[in-house]
């Protein structure tokens, strides 16, 4: 008797399970997709109109956006990842390395995005993305107070100081501390360099420019500043961004995420302008990207390619700031950017937006190589220990190189 | 515990209420026994045997205990033996085989997964045309083509039947077939993999941007653990040392040629994969090797062990220490004492996380409140002194609530007469405290003490909330801060090294700080066993 029962409950519980993994299988073709809290209220809104007008669900499902990337790593491989998550450009050199990218070919839709944003997501000569919006810091100032937007660093130091001493502001240029992010556009200005970059090639892993002459030069004006008392420490972005507000500095570099966020609801007088003495800073691009383990990977291509990418669709969605806009998905994607898309572009109207995106035009692609993810860290505490007064600026950077160079064995 | 009722029932006795539980726990054990082989089937297709076989062995436990009349005893423990094996047992035998694995960034797929990946793989083959198409659609909801090859010719095709010439321009109806909308087009595609068109010998395939007939691009034969590129022929085999597909003829002309030719040069690199098909594979102990022969080891290792020792006896000690007197104090008499009570646990009942940002907010140079009130009060957290003194005093502020109630406790638990008797033989308030309430309270608390240091020598989330365990130290070789313990430092290391996460080497990490609290907690306890001593005496 017992025999049997246990005989009956292997069979049972075999077909149970093997029930369930075919109906795994049987479910009807939908598209997941993975957004951070801005794009997921845009993409529901897209969504709806996708399953209204092409038949098909499209589920949204709302991430923190550094979470994407770490849960794409996990989920994919296991069969429960999305089939299109955005992200930023510089993961794809990651992602690319566990083979969870999917190899897109926008065809002719290629010329109707910025070329820089395409770079962004190219990868060994392989198209990555659809990007949706690049971003990038720019000189912001003051107008009340400076009346003139200084041609280089120098003159920054100058003006900071001739500020200061007349007691208008408590400091005059103000940096945000904890990544060297911010600190690059500076360095650029000096001659300095991350990694060397080629036209058409990409990044050069051999050729680190962290402890060149500009860069150091770069981290000397630094901590000229410093010792000139010109520099507050411990300047996150809040901090930094209320020393604005309290027009207690006159001068910040920021990207466009501060204006909905900071400079707008502030009411402080604000300008926008390219980076001083020349500098560069990184060019971040967001976009869609499609995971290789997908099931509905055509379909994904046609939701991004034939949908989003339309020009003859317009929807209306209301923002995680609560403000309803109408547009094509795409001019919807480039609220609060500059967008990748050029037709959302040209249209672009908010002149904050068009500023930022002048002082992007000779911004460089974030690097997306692997290596960059060794750099960061050594890079950036190089300049929070000048920042503190730890060591001086050349032995700072040489440092840096030789942790970085130490890590890429 | 006693070998169950079973055999205490008198033989013959009908078994009524048995049967409801025998089938209430028959269809428990079925409902178990499905998921678990749901889940066993699903892990066995992604390759990872590890948790598959870890599953079937705790399923097979359990019903090993549900079905066999002798081990009735266990059954109402069998459900939190398996929740112990799966969510204790199991990660811990999990991370030392991670640490033996080159798991992480570059080797995050199962060789299983990575085959899949390139299996569903295609390609159009040399003979094969691309077609651009249209999709066309009848009243029935059946689907047609028109394709143009590159060359303008056009064919018509519905279904799975012959492909028409057909000429002209793409027209909005034809043969009862309109047109089909951008919609409808796209719809086409939700069910492409099973949608295909035209003859057996010439069957399409419908992508987003053309119809042809598809290949696929790669094949994987298990017997010889290689994977043949069909478009271009070429022959890629595994190598399990490296956890790479390797270029196999190229690599065997190169070792014919030179013996010493290294495999990470003939690394399969596709179009999607472009630093290699990895996998993961067994590697031995070269994370160990890796970890003990690393800059991060000659370089700040040393000073960041000590630091960490530091941190987790201080933090122990000045927790325990405030929350005794405060203990104490409370054992008074006073106006307001609930109050001071309830006030003095609210550290304890706001999550930390949110406690240590406000510390740290506190702390802020510009507009903290520590350097409005004292003026002069130099950056804490550009200097290493600084910043552990202030980790400290937050760590004591979330830390002493706990201590005050244990404490509260473990003194109501000392037998007052024991103070009487000490009264009478003329000892004071001091010799009191010291000779009859610290030896009771620390065999009761002493346990806790030494967890209490365990914890602390694993508070990731206060050293990396703070200050992210800077100022960094300035001429190490590799990053480091100034307040890193081993953990924070274990962090940075492995997830910030040779690009993205490296899980292997973590876990080899992990390992060894292991060891290290291991060895500290044994030696720990030889302590409390000093004090179990001296309560015996007492």
């Amino acid at each position: 008797m017992r025999n049997k029962i246990v005989a009956f409950l292997l069979i049972a519980a075999f077909a149970f399970g093997a029930f369930g993994t075919f109906n795994a299988q049987a479910q009807e073709a939908t598209l997941l997709i993975w957004a951070d809290d801005t794009r997921a209220p845009i993409l529901e809104a897209l969504a709806v109109k996708f399953k209204e007008e092409f038949g098909v669900e499209v589920r949204v499902q709302q991430l923190g956006f550094g979470d994407i990337r770490s849960q794409v790593k996990t989920a994919s491989p296991a069969g429960e990842g999305p089939d299109i998550f955005i992200g930023a450009h510089d993961w794809i050199g990651e992602l690319s390395k566990d083979g969870l990218l999917e190899p897109m070919d926008l065809g002719e839709l290629t010329e109707k995005f910025a070329p820089a944003a395409l770079a962004g997501f190219t990868y060994e000569g392989v198209l990555y993305g659809m990007p949706y919006a690049t971003e990038n810091v720019a000189f912001v100032y003051n107008p009340e107070i400076v009346k003139e937007v200084p041609a280089d660093f120098e003159e920054v130091q100058k003006l900071s100081a001739e500020l200061v001493a007349s007691g208008v502001v408590k400091y005059g240029f103000v940096r945000q501390s904890g990544d060297p992010y911010h600190f690059f556009p500076i360095q650029t200005a000096f001659g300095g360099y991350v990694f060397g970059y080629e036209e058409g090639v990409g990044y050069d892993a051999s050729d680190l420019g962290i402890d060149s002459e500009g860069s150091i030069a770069a981290l000397k004006w630094f901590e000229g500043m410093i010792a000139a008392g010109l520099q507050p420490a411990g300047v996150d972005y809040d901090v930094m961004h209320t020393l604005f507000t309290n027009k207690e500095a006159a001068m910040i570099i920021t990207g466009p995420w501060a204006l909905g966020d900071r400079l707008r609801p502030s009411g402080v007088p604000y300008a926008i302008a390219p980076i001083p003495g020349g500098g560069k800073p990184f060019l971040g691009v967001q976009g869609f990207m499609i995971n290789a383990f997908s099931k509905n990977k055509e379909l994904a291509k046609s939701f991004l390619l034939d949908f989003v990418a339309a020009e003859d669709i317009e929807v209306t969605a209301t923002g995680k700031d609560g403000v309803e806009r109408t547009g094509t998905p795409m001019a919807l994607f480039g609220f609060d950017r500059p967008s990748a898309f050029l037709p959302a572009l040209e249209k672009l109207e908010d002149p904050d937006l068009i500023a930022f995106g002048m002082a992007g035009a000779e911004a460089l692609a974030m690097p997306a190589i692997p290596e960059m993810s060794s750099v960061w860290q050594a890079w950036g505490n190089a300049v929070e220990a000048v920042a503190n007064k730890q060591v001086g600026a050349e032995e700072a950077f040489k440092t840096a190189a030789e942790q970085i160079r130490n890590l890429l064995k | 515990m006693t070998t169950g009722t079973l055999t205490q029932r008198p033989v013959g006795t009908p078994a009524i209420p048995g049967v409801v539980t025998l089938i209430i726990r028959y269809i428990g054990l079925m409902i178990v026994d499905a998921f678990a082989l749901w889940l066993i089937f699903s892990l066995i297709n992604d390759g990872i045997w590890e948790l598959a076989v870890a599953i079937a062995a705790i399923t097979l436990l359990v019903n090993v205990i549900n079905l066999r009349p002798q081990l009735k005893p266990l059954r109402w423990m069998s459900p939190a033996f398996a929740l112990l094996a799966l969510g204790v047992i199991y990660p811990i035998v999990y991370t030392v085989y991670v640490a033996f694995t080159n798991y992480g960034d570059g080797h995050l797929l199962t060789k299983v997964q990575a085959v899949q990946l390139l299996e569903r793989r295609t390609y159009v083959p040399e003979t094969g045309v691309r077609y651009s198409w249209e999709a066309f659609l009848n009243e029935a909801g059946e689907y047609a083509l028109w394709l143009t090859d590159r060359d303008g010719n056009a064919f018509f095709v519905i279904g799975q039947g012959e492909l028409q010439p057909v000429s002209g321009e793409i027209p909005e109806t034809y043969q009862g077939f309109r047109r089909a909308t951008r919609a409808e087009r796209t719809r086409l595609l939700t069910v492409a993999a099973s949608q295909q068109f035209g003859p057996e010998d010439n069957r399409l395939s419908v992508t987003r941007d053309f119809v042809a007939v598809l290949a696929p691009r790669y094949r994987y034969d298990p017997s010889t653990d290689t994977i043949t590129d069909l478009q271009t022929g070429t022959v890629f085999v595994g190598n399990d040392t490296i956890g790479f597909f390797i270029d196999k003829a190229a690599y065997e002309a190169a070792l014919a040629a030179n013996p010493d030719a290294r495999p990470n040069d003939f690394i399969m690199r596709i179009e999607g994969f472009p630093a290699g098909v990895g996998y993961r594979t067994v590697i031995g102990f070269a994370n160990f090797d890796r970890f003990f022969n690393s800059p991060a080891l000659r370089g700040p290792l040393i000073s960041i062990f000590l630091w960490t020792v530091v941190f987790a006896f201080s933090s122990v000690a000045t927790t325990f220490a405030l929350g005794l007197l405060v203990a104490l104090l409370m054992q008074g008499k006073f106006v307001g004492r609930r109050f001071f009570r309830t006030m003095l646990i609210v550290p304890y009942a706001i999550p930390a996380l949110i406690s240590v940002v406000t510390w740290r907010g506190m702390f802020q140079p510009q507009f903290g409140v520590f350097s409005q009130i004292i003026p002069g009060l130099p950056n804490v957290f550009a200097d290493g002194t600084l910043t552990r003194i202030a980790i400290l005093i937050v760590n004591l502020w979330l830390g002493y609530p706990y201590f005050m109630l244990i404490c509260s406790g473990a003194l109501a638990a000392i037998p007052a007469d024991l103070y009487e008797a000490a009264q009478v033989d003329g000892a004071n308030q001091f010799q009191a405290f010291r000779f009859i309430t610290m030896p009771l309270l620390l065999v009761s608390i002493g346990p806790l003490l030494i967890s209490s240091f365990t914890f602390n020598f694993n508070n990731y989330t206060l050293i990396a909330a703070f200050n992210d365990g800077n100022p960094v130290i300035a001429d190490s070789p590799i990053p480091a801060g100034q307040t890193d313990i081993l953990i924070s430092y274990t962090y940075r290391v492995a997830f910030s090294g040779q690009g993205g996460a490296d899980f292997g080497f973590a876990s080899a990490i992990s390992i060894v700080i292991f060891v290290i609290v291991g060895t500290v907690t044994i030696m720990q306890m030889g302590l409390t066993r000093r004090w179990e001593e001296v309560s015996r005496n007492v």
